[in-house]
């Protein structure tokens, strides 16, 4: 529904609004603002999304000082509107454009009815309580434009106990049983540190799901409600376990970084201040490719160490004649000198190995972008590449209701007195008014 | 046109095997997509001798992993380094609009299956290639498994303890996702094709680059890095007053904390005179790191008087961010879980009827038309006449295949 196309994306001249809060919603409007969709951020100057512009509305500089990437501004400074600055919005929103309406009002109902009429798809990923109060649900969205693919993604689903359970990845995740299989072996849960892979898996399921929802939109001439509960769709992720418990009654336990049946396996030290090696043995010959590695050719054929399973009972002792062979090691020479001998082997990467890495680099994963509050930083580039398709990022991310004129004006066709009326009743802004 | 289901009226050819592509596959069947798996003759796909396997006993139809990554498939068996088994390919392809595929790099070509050949054969087929490190670039021809991955890619530096080495997650996930970013990536490139009308493309999906730029710690670190040139490293959960895995009693209850959401942590306990005291009542005295121990002793007797589900509860009544770090067994035991039916029984010759995990998404269609039930996995082999008849390939013909060790 999108006219104005300058260079050609695949999913150009579809229009989405967006809903969506945090991580998992965003990461899904993110690929298809990628790959040229119009993504039209729904916010508004009288509610602060925490956790999405920031964790709070105005932190400190000594708060953003602290630890902790969920408060991270550029140079560290929150700035004078740090809703547009903070790391993990900027992580997500390039190519997408913000406006602002407060939903809480008839008037801003209006204005979203009015979208809804000239969009493609709708999507968020609030506890379905957040939506019942601004009326947002399948039977309004549908009886606008009969149409639309609407893509909700409540934490557990719409319906049932947990329905307005609130939670973020991390906690879904304990809810699934990541936390049974993730963790040190012999120690406890409070060890395990989280990752929030399920926000991931959420994202890319819903970018997923909205595809599926739009051909089927195309070829049916209807519209289509989808629900992706993240819980569920993230226990797909410990399927395999799943059925080792459904087929056996086995129930899963920590194993560290070990693997269940080869050896050795393991994370190890190497040279400098936490650097790290993952190092698989998964074969006889990969043993032997070890042992002269590490400068232990005399192990290689010693009858001890000649089976997985040995060496899985002597896994403490050849753990440490790992150790003391990489702990003296550059991270990246190690990695090197393994995998030239043929075994799996990889640096655990911080942050700053991953942007000097020689093949992020040489494929383009980052691109840089120059943000009007953030200045030029490197983002991450599209999840995969295509032959054909020659692409890049359109613009940095929005700051929040740069594209008020753009959806009131040109797409609403507000004139400057209604325009005003709106800047005059809490709808249309670039600060919060709370 | 579309009947039931989005994809229904796709096919996909699946070169894949073990984790990561079968995943990919199975979530493009799971929507209607018509999926024929390709195996190599006699062992199949090599997942199929990996555990959990039914009672323990190994065999060709009896691994869970397998069980479960190919429910809905079609397996044909056919020997890809023949010509024959080649031209075959190059014959599904044709009738196909997808093809997904995980080899190492270099394979396809070293096959004759080049994207050049495959889209000789078909102009308009999306072709993807799932791979460790992708199809280009340095580490191209590096070996990777799942904890090398995650280390280079994922967010394991920050997994784990400060006190500890970094800490791989859980199971196959770094693949997993992978494989759903492949099923993501074919779909698009289906609308490409059909909405655009463009020519067919090579999708270049890299397990490598789907975990450095996955929106979990792992992306969010790199940008907070990026702006303030900080390495996260690991935590300790208990970084935050009120934060941490804490004992109950029947396990381990997770809650976020620190002085936005503590407030409600102590209501939720029932301390509220806490509040009056002067170090608990402003934001920047909660947020004193001396408030983390103090707060353990009021948080610790509550919590281990009662279980997960209890705490849960409580929390979702206080809007306290926690969670129960359940088991596999809570998880098939949970109520939320049970009331909306999520697991699926599938009955297989093997094993009998099993519970699988459910559906990633579901389309609601109306009450008239629920979701369908999953196919079980097919035996290898299984429909290998029925899609060769579906490409006009006659009954002599196919005994001549046989007879050669084709199919």
């Amino acid at each position: 529904m999108v006219s104005n196309n300058s260079k050609t994306l695949p999913l150009d001249g579809l229009r989405v609004l967006d809903l969506t809060v945090v991580w998992a919603g965003p990461y899904a409007t993110q690929i298809f603002g990628d790959w040229g969709a119009e993504i039209i951020r729904v916010e508004s100057i009288k509610h602060f999304p925490s956790t999405t512009r920031g964790m709070v509305m105005r932190p400190t500089k000594e708060m953003v000082s602290q630890k902790g990437s969920l408060s991270a501004y550029p140079d560290r400074d929150p700035g004078k509107r740090p809703w547009n600055r903070t790391a993990s919005f900027n992580a997500h929103a390039r190519n997408k454009k913000s406006m602002t309406v407060d939903m809480t009002k008839p008037e801003g109902q209006k204005v979203f009815d009015d979208l809804l009429r000239i969009s493609d798809a709708v999507i968020e990923n609030n506890v379905p309580v957040s939506m019942d109060r601004i009326n947002v649900n399948w039977e309004r969205v549908s009886k606008i434009n009969p149409k639309i693919v609407m893509l909700r993604m409540p934490g557990f689903g719409l319906d049932g106990p947990y329905e307005n359970y609130r939670t973020f990845g991390s906690h879904m995740a304990g809810v699934v049983g990541h936390y049974s299989v993730m963790g040190y072996e012999g120690e406890s849960p409070d060890m395990t540190g989280n990752t929030l892979t399920a926000d991931a898996a959420g994202g890319a399921g819903a970018a997923l799901a909205l595809a599926a929802g739009i051909r089927y939109r195309n070829h049916n001439d209807k519209g289509i409600f989808i629900e992706i509960a993240t819980a569920e769709n993230f226990a797909n992720y410990l399927g395999d376990r799943i059925l080792d418990y459904t087929v056996n009654n086995r129930l899963a336990s920590p194993v560290g970084n070990r693997d269940l049946s080869d050896a050795p396996q393991g994370v190890y030290r190497c040279k400098g201040e936490d650097r790290w090696i993952g190092i698989s043995v998964n074969s006889d010959t990969q043993w032997e490719a070890l042992c002269k590695v590490i400068g232990r050719n005399d192990l290689s054929k010693d009858p001890k160490y000649s089976t997985s399973s040995q060496r899985h009972s002597l896994h403490d002792t050849i753990d440490q004649l790992i150790e003391s062979w990489s702990e003296g090691m550059d991270a990246q020479i190690a990695m090197k000198d393994l995998q030239s001998a043929g075994i799996p082997a990889g640096v655990v990467m911080n942050e700053e190995d991953a942007f000097s890495d020689p093949h992020l680099d040489e494929i383009g994963f980052w691109e840089t972008l120059e943000g009007a509050e953030t200045g030029k930083n490197a983002y991450t580039s599209t999840l995969w590449k295509t032959a054909l398709t020659d692409r890049s990022h359109k613009r940095a991310a929005p700051l929040l209701g740069e594209d008020n004129e753009y959806v009131y004006k040109e797409l609403l066709g507000f004139d400057e007195d209604k325009y005003a009326e709106f800047e005059s009743t809490g709808h249309i802004g670039m600060d919060y008014d709370i | 046109m579309v009947g039931i289901m989005p994809l229904d009226d796709v096919t996909v050819v699946d070169l894949t095997h073990y984790t990561a592509g079968p995943f990919a596959t199975r979530i493009l069947s799971d929507y209607g997509a018509n999926v024929i798996k390709v195996e190599r003759p006699i062992t199949g796909d090599p997942a199929r001798m990996l555990p959990p396997f039914y009672e323990d006993e190994p065999g060709l139809e009896r691994s869970g992993l397998f069980l479960w990554l190919n429910t809905n498939k079609r397996s044909i068996t056919i020997d890809l380094k023949k010509d024959e088994g080649r031209d075959l390919v190059l014959e599904l392809v044709k009738n196909s609009q997808i093809l997904v595929e995980n080899f190492s790099p270099g394979t396809m070509d070293a096959l004759g299956l080049s994207p050049t050949k495959l889209l000789e054969a078909n102009p308009k087929l999306i072709i993807t290639s799932l791979s460790n490190y992708g199809q280009t670039g340095p580490y191209r021809d590096y070996i990777g498994n799942e904890l090398n991955l995650y280390g280079m890619g994922g967010s394991m530096i920050g997994a784990g303890n400060v006190d500890h080495e970094p800490l791989k997650t859980a199971g196959r996930m770094v693949n997993y996702h992978a494989g759903y970013v492949a099923a993501l990536a074919s779909a698009l490139g289906l609308y490409t094709v059909e909405e655009r009308n463009e020519q067919g493309d090579h999708i270049d999906v890299s397990i490598f680059e789907t975990a450095t730029h996955s929106i979990d710690m792992r992306l969010n670190r790199l940008m907070g890095y990026q702006y303030t040139g900080r390495l996260a490293g690991r935590q300790s959960q208990a970084s935050a007053v009120g934060s941490g895995v804490h004992p109950c009693a029947d396990g381990y209850f997770l809650i976020t904390g620190g002085a936005r959401f503590i407030p409600n942590i102590i209501k939720m306990i029932g301390m509220d005179e806490l509040l009056d005291q002067e170090e608990w009542s402003t934001p920047e005295g909660r947020a004193h790191p001396d408030r983390i121990d103090e707060f353990l002793p009021h948080l610790i007797p509550w919590t281990l008087a009662r279980t997960k589900e209890e705490i849960r509860k409580e929390a979702e009544k206080h809007a306290v961010l926690g969670g129960p770090m359940n088991t596999i067994e809570d998880l098939m035991n949970n109520e939320q879980f049970i009331d909306r039916e999520y697991f699926q029984e599938i009955d297989h010759p093997e094993t009998g009827p099993i519970k699988y995990p459910g559906y990633h998404f579901t389309l609601h269609r109306g009450e008239d038309q629920p979701m369908p039930d999953r196919n079980r996995a097919p035996l290898l082999g299984e429909h290998s006449e029925e899609i060769l008849a579906e490409i006009g390939v006659s009954k002599s013909e196919i005994e001549k295949l046989k007879t050669k060790n084709v199919i």
